[in-house]
């Protein structure tokens, strides 16, 4: 990817552009936004942003699956996404390919743009922390505070202007003014009654920087077959309860919740909401991408098994779902919890045994 | 109306909901406050609701309740027991929507005191495309929030289909304990007469 960049434009009136060191610059063409309804911003911000570099975001963003909990995490952001210590979220997201996600945080709130602006001469497009209230095209405009992510591909202080691409309905792709762009990019996000889970953390000017290895390549069904392999290794691996990690880690946190709501602790039972949203979004991602792969390579056991995956996904809503309408009063939730927990188990066990039938045939 | 429809409608049973609708899913505008449809207390625009109570969708007529103001217009899921007229039949048709997408089973109870589990798949009613092979139902290209109405945020319920695979009189329909499915409408068709 190549950006335009314009530091001075000497045929303007510089009385009328002030003395001050205006930005210009931009991506060399307006992204295209990737979006599916299971997903959060984050998938659809990053996913936008790789399919820019010219790359699957499908095959980056769905070859890995696990599941991964940090219980001393507040998730409370709709793009919250566990990530280890000392471990880069891109290769959480992406394990199978060389991905750098990192965040970042504006060094002053007057040197945003031009921080933002550097990035994109660099060939990059920032994703952009923001409060959904300051974006006249949300539909929280001036109604609810929420935490949200979107792509910048332009910085234009001559206009006054941002260029942002948001794939989440009802969708943005167009010049936003700096002045509600930096509202949004600075608020603090206060504590909103109408929204109990995305709320209440400060944004303060954070952005990603997503670094895709020019060298990424679509993968072979060898080395697909490879890469689920290492997933389901992963999945099996014993020491994951320990870790929180795999199905070991999976069962310990389906009855850590289920103790939760059990002794009415609201606020472990609030974390449900956000927290499985990433893991939703991961399962349905991941059996998209083993459905389609198995469709273009005549693999029906891999359509299959993207099948099962997505059940998995479809599973998590009843427990996100129930959490957030009875996290005031999760008492109730316990017997439920116990009932949706065996059941998901039982999906991820199928969704597994099938994948791992579908590895034989890729090899 | 084409002529199928009529034969199929003639044939269909439309089974009354009224007691148990305990959600409401569609509001108008001015009673926006009022709508549940998802925890963020977003509804479908009661004005783009059709104005007759009996609707036909995909051949398939269903009676439907207050589409067009603020009372519970739905059942929202928590595994309530439906009394259902008993016959034989080949299909259960909904129409439904997810607080996301869902999957779930349905238990069918028989005359003969047998009961099967069925799934059923119904998509995300938010801004989402079917997931599950269905076919839009509802449809308001406006999204209703408690403060604000949003244009150009589509919100869509979904007409569904579930089999009844058993060869015996049903007589009743568990739904699933999940308050992420909303059904609005439920209609059976009979088996062909043997």
């Amino acid at each position: 990817m190549t950006v335009t960049s314009a530091p001075a434009q000497p045929q303007l009136d510089e009385a009328q552009l002030g003395t001050a060191q205006r930005e210009l610059a931009q991506a060399s063409r307006r992204p295209s936004t990737w979006y599916r309804d299971a997903v959060s911003c984050l998938h659809a911000t990053i996913a936008t942003v790789l399919a820019q570099h010219g790359h699957d975001p499908l095959e980056v963003l769905g070859t890995g699956w696990s599941f991964y909990h940090r219980p001393d995490d507040l998730p409370f952001e709709e793009f919250y996404w566990p990530v280890p210590d000392e471990d880069n979220l891109g290769h959480c997201l992406a394990p199978h390919h060389q991905l750098d996600i990192s965040w970042h945080a504006c060094s002053a709130p007057d040197r945003a743009l031009s921080e933002l602006a550097e990035l994109l001469r660099q060939g990059l497009l920032p994703i952009a922390a923001v409060d959904n209230y300051h974006l006249p095209f949300r539909p929280a405009y001036h109604d609810v505070h929420a935490a949200h992510l979107i792509v910048v591909y332009g910085v234009d202080e001559y206009r006054d202007l941002v260029l942002v691409a948001d794939p989440a309905p009802p969708g943005f792709n167009g010049p936003l003014a700096n002045e509600a762009f930096l509202a949004a990019t600075s608020s603090s996000n206060p504590a909103d009654e109408q929204d109990a889970f995305f709320s209440e953390t400060e944004i303060a000017g954070r952005f990603l920087v997503v670094r895709p290895d020019a060298r990424l390549s679509a993968l072979s069904p060898a080395e697909f077959g490879k890469a689920l392999q290492a997933n389901l290794d992963r999945f099996h691996d014993p020491a994951g309860a320990q870790q929180w990690s795999g199905l070991a880690g999976l069962r310990r946190y389906l009855d850590a919740i289920e103790r939760a709501a059990t002794i009415g602790d609201c606020q472990q039972v609030r974390r449900i909401y956000p927290f499985g949203w990433g893991v939703q979004a991961a399962a349905a991602v991941h059996g998209e991408l083993l459905r389609t792969r198995g469709g273009q390579w005549r693999v029906p056991e891999l359509i299959e098994a993207g099948r099962a995956v997505e059940r998995v996904a479809h599973l998590w809503t009843g427990i996100r779902v129930s959490a957030a309408h009875n996290w005031h009063q999760p008492d109730q939730l316990g017997d439920s919890f116990a009932r949706r927990g065996h059941q998901l188990l039982a999906a991820y066990h199928r969704a597994l045994e099938l994948t791992a039938g579908a590895i034989d045939k890729l090899s | 109306m084409p002529s199928d429809v009529l034969t199929q409608a003639r044939r269909l049973r439309l089974v009354d909901l009224a007691a148990q609708l305990n959600n409401v899913a569609i509001t108008p505008a001015e009673q926006r406050k009022s709508g549940a449809c998802n925890v963020w207390g977003n509804s479908f625009s009661a004005a783009q609701m059709p104005d007759q109570p009996t609707i036909t969708v995909a051949g398939i007529e269903f009676r439907t309740w207050h589409l067009r103001d603020a009372e519970p217009d739905n059942i929202r899921c928590a595994g309530q027991l439906i009394e259902l007229p008993a016959g034989h039949y080949d299909w259960i048709h909904l129409i439904a929507t997810g607080e996301r997408r869902v999957e779930d089973e349905l238990c069918l109870h028989f005359a003969d005191h047998s009961a099967d589990f069925e799934a059923v798949r119904v998509s995300d009613f938010w801004a989402a495309p079917a997931m599950f092979g269905e076919t839009p139902a509802l449809r308001s290209e406006a999204m209703h929030y408690p403060f604000h109405v949003q244009f150009g945020l589509a919100a869509t319920a979904w007409h569904q289909r579930v089999p009844v695979t058993r060869r015996a009189a049903l007589t009743g329909l568990r739904l699933p304990d999940n308050p992420a499915l909303h059904v609005f409408a439920l209609s059976l068709q009979p088996s062909p007469e043997r």
